[in-house]
């Protein structure tokens, strides 16, 4: 009775509040893993955006955010001029 | 290699590796199959007492490998079945007393013998861990419904992809029907999504499982029992049986009526 209250009042399952804290921990920890995919991670980028534009290579930064219910990969990336026709790769 | 080498691992500790190698390793050996049964667990030796061996122990896994004794010597044969054996983890030594490479070649040596070898991995991601998945061609990885278990799963599940193990199966341990249906446990299906590991069975929560291991005897020997029937269930599925999983209604005859009242 207490917990129809409680749902009632928007109080969500445990399962649910484990479930989702889970997928922001386990990516979190993947992510976590290997600083060598972060490296390759970041080089795969570059090579991606260097089809379109300029860019600084140095400058290039890769971070993982935590947010409270999610995990945002955050890059900041400074480019010098952009291409008028994307080159091919 | 004529065997197949299972090794059982979970990263934590105490959800369930000894009882289920210990039960599916019981249960193929009553289809037939030649088995054995190898506890890595070195320093904590445990699936002695859950198979009720721990009388007739003399020579172990150390004394194999650095030749103390001869293979046979330090294998221990079941009550129940002449084609189910275990060679229990030595006491008084450390982990580092076993080299990988030493694990392979044992695990090698006895697949040539036996259709089934599973090894109990130790808790943890350490040297023990390693030896345990030295040998090893399929990883079965234990985890019970709570946030700790699955964090150490998913660990786990990683550095065995790491490490070139990529036939690995799920076994969900001591899932409460009851606490799921209420939402106050996660579910198979949200497991299996945080996870991502194709699934090899469900054990639902018991006291039986701890009668058994009281006994030491395993569950399968027992007629009616739930947690025994999963575990039946899981070794028919290892053996390539195909064997629908159960919808998880979780409750008997009268729970039934109940919800029909209800309803």
């Amino acid at each position: 009775m207490l917990k129809a209250i409680r749902r009632f009042f928007g109080e969500k399952p445990s399962s649910q509040v484990a479930r989702r804290r889970m997928q922001v921990v386990l990516m979190h920890d993947r992510m976590d893993l290997a600083p060598d995919v972060m490296e390759s991670l970041k080089n795969d980028i570059l090579g991606v955006l260097s089809r379109y534009m300029e860019i600084d290579q140095q400058s290039i930064r890769v971070d993982l955010e935590q947010g409270k219910d999610y995990t945002a990969l955050v890059s900041n990336v400074h480019i010098k001029r952009v291409y008028r026709q994307a080159h091919s790769s | 290699m004529a065997g197949k080498t299972i090794v059982v691992t979970s990263g934590k500790g105490g959800v369930g590796k000894t009882t289920t190698v210990a039960n599916i390793g019981t249960m193929l050996a009553k289809k037939k199959y030649n088995v054995c049964m190898i506890d890595a667990d070195i320093g904590l030796r445990n699936l002695d007492v859950v198979m009720g061996l721990e009388n007739r122990i003399v020579y172990n896994l150390v004394d194999i490998i650095e030749g103390n004794c001869r293979r046979p010597q330090a294998m221990i044969r079941d009550r129940k079945f002449s084609n189910l054996c275990m060679i229990p983890a030595a006491q008084t030594r450390e982990k580092n007393a076993v080299k990988p490479d030493q694990m392979k070649t044992l695990c090698e040596e006895l697949a040539e013998e036996f259709d089934y070898v599973f090894i109990d991995c130790p808790a943890g991601i350490e040297q023990g861990f390693k030896n345990a998945v030295a040998g090893a061609q399929m990883a079965i990885v234990v985890t019970t419904p709570e946030v700790s278990a699955i964090r150490d799963a998913d660990r786990v599940i990683g550095l065995l992809e790491a490490g070139m193990l990529k036939d690995i199966h799920l076994i969900i341990n001591r899932l409460n029907h009851r606490m799921v249906k209420k939402g106050d446990m996660m579910s198979t299906a949200d497991i299996l999504s945080l996870l991502a590991v194709p699934l090899l069975g469900v054990v639902p929560e018991s006291e039986e499982v701890v009668i058994s291991t009281n006994r030491g005897v395993p569950l399968v020997h027992q007629r009616g029992s739930r947690a025994g029937r999963a575990f039946t269930q899981i070794a028919a599925r290892l053996n390539g049986e195909d064997v629908p999983f159960d919808e998880e209604k979780g409750d008997g005859f009268l729970a039934k009526v109940a919800r029909f009242i209800r309803s």
